[in-house]
């Protein structure tokens, strides 16, 4: 989703065990719920549309 | 994966809006109470923070942060960056954000609950903030002008709308071209039933 919008660089970081010990930790082990650092980056402006 | 495009969620948007307000209004006014979710400054050292950040904040700007991942972790933030916190609960995010910003940088804190919203105005008054500020929003419907940010944070805010596109399509809107999307959320690896899906009261469960 975040290509189609425009994003590049998409980039996703290790997951986070965030439920564990957690009363959530068993919903979240049946479906392997996993937290994540995402990053993406909106393209700079080309010379051409800058001055364009 | 959240960054896939997905269908549409079978689900009331603002069903679902009504009932995360009502969650994080109780984790605001009782951080400490029994939630499915760690919070505080446990979470934020399970999570990855840094020690030594997270130890300078009062527990007020602590003690309500129910996040998911580290949004700094991929990237930290530059000095100067102008940053917009999508959903930014007791303000924990945006805190460190100014503290990895500096003085010559700005932070803005975006949430919908009141009780958040107090609480972090709050803390930015007790530590003598004044290039924070917290502003009433949707992550929909963002309270600030077009390219704008250098950086947008967010962290387990997006998992909780119906629409994602809107909400990256919004997030687009404010970011300055060359910008950067810095979020951190659940991802699952195995479907949830649609039955599921279409229960509200299942998502903040």
């Amino acid at each position: 989703m975040l290509s189609e919008i425009g994003f590049v660089d998409v980039r996703i970081g290790p997951p986070v065990d965030t439920f564990k010990g957690a009363d959530g930790e068993q919903k979240a082990r049946l479906f392997q719920v996993y937290g994540y650092p995402f990053f993406a980056r909106k393209p700079a402006l080309n010379k051409e549309n800058r001055h364009g | 994966m959240a960054v896939e495009s997905e269908p549409p969620i079978p689900v009331d948007a603002n069903a679902l809006r009504e009932d995360v307000k009502s969650k994080y209004r109780e984790v605001a006014i009782d951080p400490h109470g029994k939630y499915h979710f760690h919070t505080g400054r446990y979470l934020a050292k399970h999570l990855g923070y840094d020690d030594e950040f997270v130890a300078w904040l009062p527990d007020a700007a602590v003690e309500s942060f129910a996040g998911v991942a580290n949004p700094f972790s991929l990237q930290t933030l530059a000095k100067g960056e102008h940053v917009i916190d999508v959903g930014s609960g007791g303000g924990f995010d945006c805190f460190v954000a100014v503290l990895q910003v500096g003085a010559r940088g700005k932070v803005i804190g975006v949430d919908m609950t009141e009780e958040m919203l107090a609480k972090s105005r709050s803390t930015a008054n007790v530590l003598g903030l004044s290039n924070v500020e917290f502003r009433e929003g949707l992550a929909e419907h963002l309270p600030v002008e077009d390219n704008c940010a250098d950086v947008v944070i967010s962290n387990g805010v997006i998992n909780l709308c119906a629409d994602k596109r809107a909400v990256f399509s919004e997030i687009w809107r404010v970011l300055r071209p060359g910008g950067r999307l810095q979020f951190a959320d659940i991802a699952n690896g195995k479907p949830v039933p649609e039955g599921a899906l279409k229960n509200v009261d299942l998502w903040t469960a």
